[in-house]
C-alpha cells in the first residue's frame, strides 16, 4: 500500500506552480537575482512619496488633525463623490468602451481620440473649461437651474469633475478588458441560442471582468484623487485632496499631511480587492 | 435537409454555392485554403450575410433569421469552451441542453471524468470532444464542422471523426465538414463537394472524386502530381500513390521513364520520373534509380481542354 503522502498526484502541480507564481525562491541565477534587485529599486523608487509620508508623521499630529471638528466630513464627501462616479462610469462608459472594442463605431480612431483629450488635458484645465460648459451662464447650467441644481460648487459638480478627471482611464482600460475577449466565444454563445443581451451576461462580461475591474479601481484611485478640476469648479463642498490643499494653506504641512494617509488608507482597499479578485480569477480559470 | 443555395461577396471573388445535406448525411466541402469553405459555414449559421440566395433546415426559412434561433452548431478548429465555466457547464451552456443527458453523453464521449475540471486543463482532444458535446447537448439541428481537428495528431483525429461520424448518424442530423486534407474529408464524408475561388467544380463520393476527378484542376487539388500523355486516350492523371512498378497492362497505363531525383517519404520512396515529356511524381515501395517501367493504376483521362473523358466515351489524343 502506498503511503499516505497528504496529497494526490493531481495536487501537486498546483503547489508547484504556486511555489514559481507565489512569490516564494524564483530567482536562483546571477541575472535573475540582478533583475529581482533592480524591480526592488524601481519599486522603492516609486513607493518613495509614501515612504516619505510615513516618515514625516507623528501619532500627535495624526490624532490632532483628525480630532478637529469636522475633519472626517471631507473623507465622506470624497467616498460618496467617488462611488457616484464609479456609478456613472459603470452605466455610461461601460457600453461606449464595448463598442469601441468590438469595432461597432465608424471612424474608431475619431472616438479613441475624443476619448484621449481629456487625457491630455491638464486637469487645471479641464476644471476651467467645465466652468464654461455647465457654469451658471451656460444653457446647461440653466438646465440645472431649472432643476434646482448648478454645476458648480455642489457635490453635483463634484461628480462631475470626478467623472472628467477618471472617465478615460476606465473607457481605454475597459475598451482593452472587453476585446481580450476573443469574439468566437460570443459567436459561440450566440449559436448556442443565447440573444446578444444574454451572450453579454453569461459571456462577454464574466471574462472581461477582471480587465473591468482593473480599469475601475484605476479611475477610483483616480477620483478619489481628483484635484485639479475639482479646485476650479467644485471647492465645495470639500473632499480630501481639496482639504489637504487649505490645510496646508490655513495651518501648514504638519496637520495637512494626516489627510494625505486617510486618503490613501481609504482609496487603496478597493484597487487592492480588485488586483486580488483578478488574481482569484485568473486561478479559477487555470483549474 | 439543410438547403444552401448562395452567393457571398468577398473581397478578391463571389462564393457560389448550391447544397443539399439530408438528415445523417455527413457532406465534406474541400478545397484548398481560401477558397470560400468557412464562408459557406459562416452563411448557414449566420454570422455572413448573403448577397443573394436562400438558407433553410428542416423546412425552416433561415433567411434573415438571427445566429442564436437557427440552431445551427458549428465546431471550428479552435474548440471555443467559454474558459469561466467548467466542463459541466460549458456542456450545459444552451438553454436546451438537458442534464438528464449530460452524464450518458460524456460516457460516450470519454469525458465523464472531466466534468468538475477548467477547459485550461483539458488536453486539445479532451477539449474537442467536450465541444462537441456542448453542441450535441444544445440539439442543433445541423453539424457545421470547420477544420475542427486539424491541430491535432492523426490517431486522435481519426478517432474523433468516427465518433462524430456515428454521432451524427445515430441523432439523424446533416453535418458539413470544411477540410483541406483529403483524408480527413474522405475519412468522413458521404459526399465530397471540391471547391475552387468559391465554385463547386465537383460533387460525388469520395472514391468517384478522387479516381474519376472531373477536370484537370480537381485532379491536382485531390492530389495528382503530373499527366501523362496516352496516345489516343488524351492525358492520363498520375496519382503518386496509384502507381506500382513494372508492367501490368491489365491494371492501367505502363509508362517507361527515367527517375531524375527521389527522397524517402516515410516507410516507401517518392520519386520524380520523367515519362513521355512529362515529369511526375510516384510513391514505390523499393528505392528506384534511372530507367523505370511503372503502371499507372487504372487513370483518369483528360482531354485538351482538361475535362475528364468518360470512360466509356471514345479516347481522343491531347
Amino acid at each position: 500500500m502506498a503511503p499516505n503522502t497528504g496529497f494526490s498526484a493531481k495536487s501537486v502541480v498546483p503547489r508547484q506552480a504556486a511555489s514559481t507564481r507565489g512569490g516564494l525562491p524564483r530567482a536562483r541565477s546571477v541575472p535573475a537575482i540582478v533583475s529581482v534587485l533592480g524591480a526592488a529599486v524601481i519599486w522603492i523608487a516609486l513607493l518613495g512619496p509614501v515612504i516619505t509620508l510615513l516618515f514625516h508623521l507623528s501619532w500627535g499630529s495624526i490624532r490632532s488633525s483628525l480630532a478637529a471638528p469636522g475633519a472626517w466630513d471631507p473623507l465622506l464627501t470624497s467616498v460618496e463623490s467617488g462611488l457616484v462616479t464609479l456609478g456613472v462610469l459603470l452605466l455610461v462608459c461601460t457600453p461606449l468602451a464595448w463598442m469601441l472594442a468590438r469595432g461597432r463605431l465608424p471612424f474608431p480612431r475619431v472616438w479613441e481620440a475624443g476619448v484621449l483629450c481629456s487625457l491630455l488635458l491638464p486637469p487645471l484645465v479641464i476644471g476651467l473649461l467645465l466652468v464654461f460648459m455647465v457654469g451658471p451662464y451656460t444653457w446647461i447650467g440653466s438646465l440645472l437651474a431649472g432643476l434646482h441644481q448648478s454645476g458648480t460648487n455642489t457635490f453635483l459638480a463634484l461628480v462631475i469633475a470626478e467623472v472628467y478627471e477618471s472617465a478615460p482611464y476606465y473607457v481605454l482600460g475597459a475598451q482593452a478588458a472587453f476585446e481580450s475577449v476573443p469574439a468566437r466565444l460570443e459567436q459561440q454563445g450566440s449559436l448556442l441560442g443565447d440573444r446578444p443581451a444574454r451572450v453579454f451576461r453569461r459571456v462577454t462580461l464574466p471574462l472581461a471582468a477582471p480587465g473591468l475591474a482593473m480599469s475601475l479601481a484605476v479611475a477610483w484611485a483616480r477620483a478619489m484623487g481628483a484635484f485639479g478640476a475639482v479646485v476650479i469648479i467644485a471647492y465645495h463642498p470639500t473632499g480630501i485632496p481639496l482639504q489637504i490643499f487649505t490645510t496646508l494653506q490655513e495651518t501648514g504641512l504638519a496637520t495637512a499631511l494626516p489627510f494625505a494617509l486617510v486618503l490613501l488608507v481609504v482609496a487603496l482597499p478597493l484597487p487592492l480587492a480588485a488586483y486580488i479578485w483578478s488574481a482569484r480569477a485568473g486561478r479559477r480559470r487555470r483549474g | 435537409m439543410l438547403a444552401a443555395d448562395v452567393e457571398v461577396d468577398r473581397r478578391e471573388f463571389t462564393v457560389r454555392v448550391a447544397l443539399e445535406v439530408a438528415p445523417g448525411e455527413r457532406v465534406a466541402l474541400f478545397g484548398p485554403s481560401g477558397a470560400g469553405k468557412t464562408t459557406i459555414l459562416e452563411v448557414i449559421a449566420g454570422l455572413v450575410p448573403v448577397k443573394r440566395g436562400s438558407v433553410s433546415l428542416a423546412g425552416r426559412p433561415l433567411d434573415g433569421v438571427p445566429p442564436w434561433r437557427r440552431r445551427v452548431g458549428l465546431l471550428r478548429q479552435d474548440p471555443g469552451l467559454f474558459p469561466h465555466l467548467s466542463v459541466r457547464q460549458n456542456l450545459l451552456y444552451a438553454s436546451s441542453a438537458s442534464a438528464g443527458e449530460l452524464d450518458p453523453l460524456a460516457r460516450v464521449l470519454g469525458i465523464d471524468g472531466l466534468l468538475g475540471a477548467m477547459p485550461a486543463r483539458l488536453s486539445g482532444g479532451q477539449a474537442h470532444r467536450v465541444a462537441l458535446g456542448r453542441l450535441l447537448l444544445a440539439h442543433c439541428d445541423a453539424l457545421l464542422l470547420d477544420e475542427p481537428y486539424s491541430g491535432l495528431d492523426a490517431g486522435l483525429r481519426r478517432t474523433l471523426t468516427a465518433l462524430v461520424g456515428s454521432l451524427v448518424a445515430a441523432r439523424s442530423v446533416p453535418a458539413v465538414l470544411v477540410a483541406h486534407e483529403l483524408p480527413d474529408a474522405q475519412a468522413f464524408a458521404d459526399r465530397l463537394l471540391v471547391l475552387d475561388r468559391g465554385s463547386v467544380l465537383q460533387s460525388g463520393t469520395p472514391s468517384e472524386v478522387v479516381l474519376r476527378p472531373a477536370s484537370r484542376r480537381v485532379a491536382e487539388l485531390v492530389g495528382y502530381l503530373g499527366f501523362v500523355p496516352a496516345e489516343g486516350r488524351g492525358l492520363a492523371g498520375v496519382h503518386p500513390d496509384r502507381v506500382i512498378p513494372g508492367a501490368e497492362p491489365s491494371r492501367g497505363l505502363v509508362v517507361d521513364g527515367v527517375v531524375e531525383s527521389h527522397r524517402p517519404a516515410g516507410a516507401v520512396w517518392e520519386a520524380d520520373v520523367r515519362a513521355g515529356g512529362a515529369l511526375i511524381t510516384c510513391r514505390l515501395a523499393d528505392e528506384p534509380t534511372g530507367p523505370v517501367t511503372i503502371t499507372i493504376l487504372d487513370p483518369p483521362y483528360f482531354d485538351a481542354s482538361g475535362t475528364l473523358i468518360p470512360d466509356n466515351a471514345p479516347r481522343t489524343a491531347p
